[in-house]
């Protein structure tokens, strides 16, 4: 269709030229340009791909990824991380009973402890973390049950998008925030306490402030009117119906980390990628140099059991990890590199033995006929 | 305007509509008429001259275009899917985010449209608004526009003025009421055409008030008929009494003409655009896209496994979220609305820019090709023109070549070299010496220096009194319509090269014995067969025009080179043509005296005869006397005494072409008798071409024969051409309406027969051959025969043998003809015109037109293996290039509960298609070179191993590795990422970014030879993702849920894993081409051969390709 009438004008049957034949003008010829464009003669780099010209590239390859994949792994391998699964699933474990007596109307919180035992001290800052499997916050319409402008502090506060139905009001009240996302709050309390020598608990301070992300924090979440009183910017909107507190309650222990501010909030509404995931929840941060920041001992992690996995066959988890340049512990990218590496160094050999044995052929190539 | 019921307006509509649709029309003068209201006019019915040539008005162009548009069914299907994006229990993105693709394609198609119409609205109203001569009520001719012509009109139109609409002449300047006309415009044609005036007509506007019965219109350029109702009698006009619109008025001071046809004119109604080829490769391509779509169900099919995921479900997790009246969807219809979403997601596994890549590929190609100054012919000052603009890759596929001979293999540029009379071989030997030579411009000198003298004779010079006659006898022979080449308008067939004719002396002895002799008025055979070459013709002698002869300005307006080159012999000798009308022809004898012959009839020219007839009365001796000129084997049927064949069969053995002359005297009763038939033949309205030519055939009896020889000269490079196109495997046959011995004589100084395995054919087996119960065989027989020529066949058996071996072989065909045999380059796959001397139809109806026969090698052999490999690669590519992109979406859905999440931003993913990586391809597509053009030329081999680029293995082999990188992708990034605090958007910039690394250092390897261009465009590309992904990602913070990329390529940016995760992803995925360089090394393709010959300095190469050439 395009091509078709590409040179219309020809095609059109026009007379060309309807006044001017008889007139002499200047007769130009139409020989193309001799232009190196034109003539499809630009200079070009013709590389081809044979053993000898490739061969070093491998070697190249091999050289940088193995080292590249060593220092993965050690650093990999030396982060630390403790997981302790608390989700109760099994008769002896002690949150079972938090777990079958489940509703989300519930109005006396479940709790819960786990003992754990770390075998090594954890030296520098300590992330602490919870997991959680087969939760798939990557579902379609899942993601889609937000809206960004409400939580921006937009105008939608009131009028929340479409797109959180059906959480988008209740009782004729729009909700804030609205969505399937915010209404799923992963709402578990999590508290660490390591037991003395002589037995006594000790809480360990956990930081909530700097889990989120800066910009998050900052740009994309915004608290509505710009007040100071959460309670007058909230007027008129009503909390997620699995909420036990209305959004500007959330943190009571400080005022400035409530309303759509709120850190676990915002980690919550980055939606994860995969449906076994983990989401920052506090920060251990190291008191001085000398001691670590978790000796080795025992523990007991306190949870306020709030949150429902069972009906998905979900799994819960605390984790505690410390970090490095390339973030949590994982060696498979240390092995990767390790192994691409290697193979690339062995196709280098291989690509030198059939370098030497073919490639001087080559040159004097007959072509076949 | 006076108003009018409704009524009278439908009732006028209907009788409108009537008067169109009738097979004969009646036209009237409208000069009675004018100045009434227009409902008041007989010819109202009619259009206006006004030509609107624009498929689109203002008003309409959206929904016409869309309308046009739709036609593909890609669009509707990407239409489609937009739309069912609209449904919100499907939709995959947000609903007018899906429609960007489909809209940027339409609206570029659309826009592009809407320019090449504004162009043909402008060159329309140009031509509306041309001045033009119309005879008005103040009884002269009054300046109008063209579009003001209305049927009806009388129209006046001057020297080199074009003609405004098809006129039935009337009145010229002329004193033998002729009017020359070129009809260039029209065919290309540039030798002048006589039209004469209706017969027994006197031109006075005022009076004329008969009626003028002519056909309904029709788009035969060479037929007419119409007769008028001046009261009395019916007077017929054909052809020769038609001006066509569009042809150009020469050497006639003026011409007044009756409009017959305004706007529905001959020349409007055979301008029906340009055709539309589908070639091989995009049949194979669309067999593809059909695969692909089956691809893309069966993934969807694995999405709606939602079903098994959901049922697997205890309870109901807080993830699943209900409709906006809180009712959950059951497995069975979440499933199938899933399959619906997965479509959405997926769609661009079809990929929606290939066909407009596909499309700007080919304008590329067709650009490079039409520039290249290989096949730029100087002497005609033509570029190649490419006509069918989508099937340049099937240059690169052909198999069979099906060659014309005369004016394809050779120059058509006649020259007369040997004759025989009266049992008297000439052989002119001089001439012989001259053609070796091949300088003509040298041997000017010697041409007319031998020049008989004039000698006197008895021969007085016989008034001529000629009685205006009905006459036909200007019907344009049309078969040989010729052309000199399209530049040089001025020159029809009258190069040197024809008139180097240096007279035998032995014939010019019997010539001055002859005319000596004669004054016993007894004819001569000598004197008749010169005499005969001289008005046996329809050459127009033209001397309006500058001196370009020399001693006398005499020029020859030829539609034949022979006949051309016939008459140049006679004047050679001294018979010189000084000037033909429709009723005498004058020829000046070596005595000095003029004689006007007196012509009685011409029968011209048909494909049927073969041959030509004039009859004319001789001055002297008042004969009546029958001159025919024909082919042969046309003619030998004819006469009435024996000959002997054997100089005709030298003549055909040295590849001449041979024509015979005979005489035949008409005694006066015959004459008058057939007469009668002639006259009532002329007058029918129907059947009168056959009645004709039953006419001409009638009175062509009893010849007595004179024989003659010309020779037409190969083109240059054409052995050198059929070679190199043979070794590129490709089968050459050539079909030509000569005789066996000329042909095979043909063949050999053509190096086509140097082969044992010959197969010789002529006309009369060939159509035995092609019965049906016969076919097969010999479609078996020349399946095994290198060369096949096929002699003495008409162009309808041409087409039928390009047409048998085509549908039993499943080859691609190529049909090369240089004059007109429309049918077999319809025929074929494709059709190739060579614009040379003779017949432009052959042009007009091809799909390329080069000037020279030696052009076809470098068209096929370079342009064709590349037009070919670049287009297949580029298909493939983008096959691959979607399949592997959309991929890492089908991926992630095992890792969200086949919901249809996408981890990429749409905006993003739109992008990556429409402009990331939309470039590189294309411009591989048209810029790629693998192997260098001197290379190809030197070594035709590569013609056949280039075919094999686009089959059904190299599809799925990329469709494979399209899978491989895909999944090297996606899972390297998802076992990086595994297990951390990911979110989906910052999990799918990295796999974003390695599948552009992968998709583009995937072409760079595929890419045979950088140039600037390709280093721009490629690095270009990355650096337009990283802007434009920077900046979106910087500015976007709730503009698009629910991805709103905030910062998140930045913080990625700023991650060191990010980096790893690419480069080592992209090493992964490339690392397949391992094996392809081991290939490359161990068994390298020809190809890969021929591209280590090219990184040769030229002279080295060159080496190299003698030294394979002489094993």
């Amino acid at each position: 269709m395009m091509a078709s009438s590409y040179n219309a004008k020809e095609e059109d049957g026009h007379p060309s030229g309807a006044s001017g034949h008889g007139g002499p003008g200047v007769v130009k010829s139409k020989k193309p340009d001799n232009t190196a464009f034109k003539q499809q003669r630009l200079p070009a780099w013709q590389p081809i791909l044979t053993a000898g010209t490739v061969l070093p590239a491998f070697f190249v390859i091999g050289l940088i990824f193995i080292p590249i994949g060593i220092g993965l792994y050690v650093t990999s391998n030396n982060i630390k991380e403790f997981e302790i699964d608390y989700t109760g699933v099994n008769m002896d474990s002690p949150c079972y009973t938090c777990a079958k007596n489940f509703s989300w109307n519930n109005t006396t919180p479940c709790t819960c402890s786990v003992d754990f035992t770390l075998k090594q001290p954890f030296e520098s800052n300590v992330f602490m973390y919870y997991g959680l499997s087969n939760f798939y916050q990557n579902h379609r319409r899942y993601v889609k049950s937000r809206d960004d402008s409400q939580l921006n502090g937009g105008r939608s506060l009131t009028d929340p998008s479409k797109e959180c139905e059906p959480y988008r009001k209740n009782d004729e009240l729009p909700i804030a925030p609205c969505g399937a996302i915010a209404n799923s709050l992963f709402n578990d309390t999590l508290e660490l306490f390591h037991i003395d020598s002589n037995g006594s608990r000790n809480a360990i301070p956990l930081v909530k402030k700097g889990i989120a992300w800066w910009t998050d924090k900052h740009v994309k979440f915004r608290n509505p009117g710009g007040n100071s009183n959460l309670t007058q910017a909230f007027l008129g909107t009503t909390k997620p119906v699995n909420w036990r507190k209305p959004v500007y309650e959330l943190d009571p222990s400080d005022p400035e980390n409530n309303g759509f501010i709120n850190e676990d909030f915002i980690v919550w509404m980055r939606t994860a990628a995969l449906p076994t995931f983990r989401k920052l929840y506090r920060i251990i941060q190291k008191k001085s140099s000398t001691t670590p920041t978790l000796p080795s001992g025992k523990y007991t992690l306190d949870i306020i059991y709030n949150y429902p996995v069972l009906s998905f066959d979900g799994r819960k988890r605390m984790i505690l990890s410390t970090i490095s340049w390339m973030g949590g512990k994982n060696p498979f990218l240390g092995i990767a590199y390790i192994t691409v590496g290697s193979i690339c160094f062995f196709l280098g050999v291989v690509l030198l033995i059939i370098h030497h044995k073919y490639d001087t052929r080559n040159n004097s190539a007959d072509i076949p006929n | 305007m006076t108003w009018r019921s409704p009524l009278a307006l439908m009732r006028d509509a209907l009788r409108g509509q009537r008067a169109r649709d009738k097979e004969l029309r009646n036209l009237v003068s409208n000069l009675p008429y004018e100045g009434l209201d227009k409902a008041k006019q007989p010819n109202r019915h009619f259009p206006s001259n006004a030509i609107k040539t624009t498929k689109y008005t203002l008003l309409l162009f959206i929904p016409m275009n869309l309308f046009e548009q739709f036609h593909r069914l890609a669009n509707i299907y990407f239409v489609g899917l937009a739309i069912l994006n609209f449904i919100p229990v499907v939709n995959a993105f947000q609903p007018e985010v899906a429609l960007i693709p489909i809209c940027v394609i339409l609206s570029l198609t659309a826009m592009k449209d809407a320019w090449e119409d504004f162009r043909r609205y402008q060159s329309d109203r140009k031509l509306n608004n041309t001045p033009c001569l119309i005879y008005s009520k103040e009884k002269q001719f009054m300046e109008r526009r063209w579009k003001d012509v209305r049927v009806g009109d009388f129209v006046k139109v001057v020297c080199n003025e074009i003609v405004p609409a098809d006129l039935l002449l009337l009145h010229t300047s002329d004193p033998n009421s002729v009017c020359h006309i070129e009809t260039a415009n029209l065919d290309g044609e540039t030798n002048l055409k006589q039209r004469t005036v209706v017969s027994g007509f006197l031109f006075e506007p005022e009076s004329f008030t008969g009626v003028v019965v002519c056909e309904k219109p029709n788009n035969n350029l060479n037929h007419f008929k119409c007769y008028e109702k001046p009261d009395k009698e019916r007077a017929g006009a054909g052809i020769e009494s038609l001006l066509l619109r569009g042809c150009t008025v020469r050497n006639t001071d003026h011409a007044v003409g009756f409009v017959v046809y305004a706007h529905e004119t001959k020349s409007m109604l055979n301008n029906n655009g340009s055709r539309y080829k589908r070639s091989k490769l995009e049949r194979k391509l669309n067999i593809d896209v059909i695969f692909c779509v089956i691809l893309l169900f069966a993934m969807c099919l694995v999405g709606a496994l939602h079903f098994l995921w959901l049922q697997a479900l205890p309870g109901i997790p807080p993830y699943l979220v209900p409709d906006s009246s809180g009712h959950l969807d059951g497995p069975s219809l979440s499933s199938f609305y899933t399959f619906f979403t997965m479509i959405i997601l997926l769609q661009i596994l079809i990929p929606i820019s290939l066909y407009v890549s596909v499309e700007l590929v080919k304008i590329g190609q067709i650009f490079f090709i039409t520039n290249d100054t290989d096949l730029f012919d100087e002497e005609t000052d033509s570029r190649m023109q490419c006509k069918a603009l989508n099937i340049t890759e099937d240059l690169g596929q052909i198999e069979y070549i099906f060659s014309d001979k005369t004016g394809t293999l050779t120059e058509n540029k006649m020259v007369f070299r040997r004759c025989s009379i009266m049992g008297t071989e000439y052989p002119h030997k001089e001439n012989i010496r001259l053609a070796v030579l091949g300088e003509p411009e040298s041997e000017e000198e010697v041409i007319f220096n031998q020049r008989p003298q004039s000698l006197q004779t008895g021969w007085s010079l016989d008034a001529e009194d000629t009685t205006p006659r009905d006459t036909t006898q200007r019907r344009g022979s049309r078969h040989r319509s010729k052309v000199a080449g399209i530049a040089q308008s001025d020159v029809a067939f009258s190069s040197p090269l024809e008139t180097e004719v240096i007279p035998d002396k032995k014939l010019l002895q019997q010539i001055s014995r002859a005319e000596s002799s004669s004054g016993s008025r007894k004819t001569d055979p000598y004197l008749d067969f010169f005499l005969a070459l001289a008005i046996c013709n329809t050459v127009v002698v033209s001397m309006a025009t500058a001196q370009r002869r020399r001693s006398d300005n005499l020029r020859y307006e030829a539609e034949s080179p022979d006949e051309a080159a016939l008459v140049y012999a006679a004047k050679a000798y001294g018979f010189i043509l000084l000037a033909r009308t429709p009723d005498s022809v004058t020829v000046r004898l070596p005595s000095g005296e003029d004689l006007v012959f007196k012509v009685l009839d011409t029968l011209a020219f048909d494909s049927n005869r073969k041959r030509m007839s004039v009859l004319v009365q001789h001055p002297i001796t008042k004969e009546y006397v029958l001159y025919t000129k024909g082919a042969d084997y046309a003619i030998m049927e004819l006469l009435g005494t024996p000959y002997a064949q054997h100089h005709l069969d030298c003549y055909a053995k040295e590849g001449l072409r041979t024509l015979c002359v005979t005489k035949k005297v008409v005694s006066a009763k015959v004459y008058e008798s057939w007469l009668v038939d002639r006259q009532r033949a002329l007058a029918a309205i129907d059947n009168r071409e056959e009645l004709i030519m039953d006419t001409a055939v009638q009175l062509e009896t009893n010849l007595s024969l004179l024989a003659t020889g010309i020779e037409d000269r190969l083109q240059e490079n054409v052995p050198d051409t059929i070679m190199a196109l043979r070794e590129a495997g490709i089968q050459v046959w050539v079909l030509t309406g000569d005789k066996p011995e000329t042909a095979v004589n043909i063949g050999y100084a053509c190096r086509l027969l140097e082969e044992e395995d010959l197969l010789v054919i002529d006309g009369r087996t060939l159509t035995m051959a092609l019965s049906p119960d016969l076919q097969e065989r010999f479609v078996d027989l020349a399946k095994r025969c290198r060369s096949v020529l096929c002699c003495r066949v008409t162009p309808l058996q041409k087409s039928r043998v390009v047409k048998v071996i085509r549908e039993k072989l499943k080859v691609m065909t190529l049909a090369v003809d240089g004059a007109n045999d429309v049918n077999m380059i319809q025929a074929a796959d494709i059709g190739i015109g060579i614009s040379g001397q003779e017949g432009m139809q052959a042009v007009m109806a091809s799909d390329f037109a080069i000037s020279r026969f030696r052009h076809l090698k470098k068209l096929l052999l370079v342009h064709g293996h590349w037009c070919y490999t670049r287009l297949a690669n580029m298909i493939i590519y983008f096959f691959y290039k979607n399949v592997a992109y959309v991929n890492l979406l089908f991926w992630y859905q095992f890792f969200c509960g086949f919901s249809g999440t996408a981890m990429i931003d749409y905006w993003l993913m739109i992008f990556f298609n429409l402009f990331f990586t939309s470039a590189p391809p294309v411009m591989f597509g048209i810029m790629d070179k693998d192997v260098s053009a001197e290379l190809l030329l030197g070594v035709p081999e590569l013609y056949r191993t280039g075919q094999g680029a686009y089959t059904f293995s190299t599809f799925w082999v990329s469709i494979l590795d399209a899978f491989y990188q895909s999944l090297v992708c996606f899972f390297i990034p998802y076992l990086a990422y595994q297990d951390s605090d990911i979110d989906i958007f910052t999990f799918g910039t990295p796999l974003n970014t390695v599948s552009l690394f992968t998709i583009l250092l995937h072409l760079s390897i595929e890419i045979k030879a950088w140039t600037v261009v390709h280093w721009v465009i490629m690095l270009g590309s990355v650096a337009l993702y990283f802007v434009v992904t920077l900046a979106y990602s910087a500015i976007c913070v709730t503009c698009n849920p629910p991805s709103n990329p905030y910062w998140i390529l930045q913080s990625q940016m700023a991650d060191p894993m990010f980096y790893l995760v690419c480069l080592i992803s992209t090493v992964v995925a490339l690392l397949p081409y391992t094996f392809h360089v081991m290939r490359n090394s161990i068994a390298p393709s020809p190809i890969v051969q021929a591209r280590h010959l090219d990184r040769l300095d030229p002279s080295e190469r060159e080496q190299w390709i003698k030294e394979w050439r002489s094993f």
